[in-house]
């Protein structure tokens, strides 16, 4: 048990940002990002100890989590579109001044454009362009074939670009 | 806004980041309740037996010699003799033929004071033991020296082989007085004694026959080999004691 714990814990070290950053960028506020957040990795301490090494992907098997949990999120709140940019900011509150306003108000934009494409291709920036995760990675996430996954980017940067023209 | 700006800004985004209390804080839920650790294992409490495979040859060296030394420390009878007369049959393997008789004179009389020991502490169940082991290494001895070919050079052996039947002598004496009988009651026992004093008395006359001795000592000598012609062995070695203590 220990052994798992401590594997454990070096996992939540390695993806708490990025499931993180996952979630934030599609609900409205900082504590259902916190909350949801932190039920992923509740969830999948009890699914490692059950499966341990089983768990192939673990970073596929975390962020499947997170798309469950939100799914239910939305399902709960009946507002499965995402958060509006009129009433919600990009800039994580627990930052500094200075952090926000370094990344503040450039990417009040993107995040509102985000918000208005659809969520196949919100996902794949996010994996693709935030993440860094690679195109193979980011077709076992999706379940699709890899050119299936490089025509998705595409076109999701293409939507991106066209909602950002409207922003 | 152009492709390369557009990911530029999209990947700033990767500066959101969640707070380092939270992080921490749901870290800490994730395993409250948990067991901080599973059971002990014997490793973690003495991390020095971490290293078992390494020093299990070391602790094995370590064991045998622990067991060798308190086997020394046994009597006849006790669970490691064996152990104790496995290391004397090696000394007396690896030693010269004159050695070898010596040698045996020293095991006969260290049987002997076993036996003492054992008389002195009344353990009456390993008497019989005792004495069939004394018996045992007094017919080596005599055995060995039975083969042994006196030569008159080496005087050490010689010196050494008088000292240890002297020693049987009088040590024998002291545990009959504490038994209160005699030690060669059995035959068995008693014709080994007979052999040994014949044996050790044989090599000594002969290895003094070959040694240049003043007139008075040459008679000494003929007086012990009429001794031993007669069969009294030990009177006989009694004369050549008195011979090698001149």
């Amino acid at each position: 048990m220990s052994n798992l714990r401590k594997e454990y814990s070096d996992i939540y070290d390695k993806y708490i940002k990025k499931i993180y950053r996952f979630v934030f960028l599609k609900v409205k506020s900082q504590e259902i990002a916190q909350d949801l957040s932190s039920e992923v990795f509740v969830r999948g301490w009890q699914a490692f100890k059950e499966q341990g090494k089983k768990i192939e992907n673990i970073q596929a098997f975390l962020y499947q989590i997170a798309r469950n949990l939100l799914a239910d999120h939305y399902r709960q709140t009946a507002k499965v579109r995402f958060v509006s940019a009129d009433y919600t900011t990009v800039v994580d509150p627990s930052q500094t001044i200075e952090q926000k306003a370094l990344i503040g108000s450039d990417l009040e934009r993107v995040k509102a454009a985000l918000a208005n494409i659809n969520e196949t291709y919100r996902e794949v920036i996010v994996w693709y362009y935030l993440e860094e995760l690679k195109v193979p990675e980011i077709a076992k996430l999706t379940g699709k074939s890899e050119p299936a996954v490089r025509v998705v980017i595409h076109r999701a940067l293409e939507a991106l670009r066209g909602e950002l023209g409207k922003v | 806004m152009a492709t390369d700006q557009l990911i530029r800004q999209l990947k700033k985004l990767r500066e959101v980041e969640p707070s380092k209390n939270w992080v921490v804080f749901s870290k800490q839920r994730i395993f409250a309740g948990e067991p901080e650790t599973e059971k002990r294992s014997f490793t973690s409490i003495f991390p020095f037996f971490q290293y078992k495979l390494a020093l299990a040859p070391i602790i094995s060296v370590f064991v045998v010699i622990g067991l060798f030394g308190f086997a020394q420390q046994t009597r006849p009878g006790d669970f490691l003799f064996s152990v104790k007369k496995m290391t004397e049959s090696v000394q007396v393997g690896l030693s010269s033929p004159t050695e070898k008789s010596a040698t045996s004179l020293k095991l006969a009389n260290k049987r002997l004071e076993e036996l003492g020991r054992i008389a002195e502490a009344n353990q009456t169940q390993n008497l019989n033991v005792a004495v069939k082991e004394f018996q045992t290494n007094v017919e080596q001895a005599a055995k060995s020296l039975a083969g042994l070919e006196a030569d008159g050079s080496d005087s050490t052996s010689l010196k050494e082989i008088m000292a240890e039947t002297q020693k049987l002598t009088e040590n024998k004496e002291r545990i009959e007085e504490v038994l209160g009988a005699k030690i060669g009651d059995t035959e068995g026992l008693s014709n080994a004694l007979t052999q040994l004093e014949k044996q050790t008395a044989a090599y000594l006359i002969a290895d003094l026959e070959k040694r240049t001795l003043s007139e008075t000592d040459g008679l000494l000598l003929g007086q012990a080999k009429d001794d031993f012609n007669s069969g009294n062995y030990a009177t006989s070695l009694e004369k050549i004691w008195l011979l090698s203590n001149k």
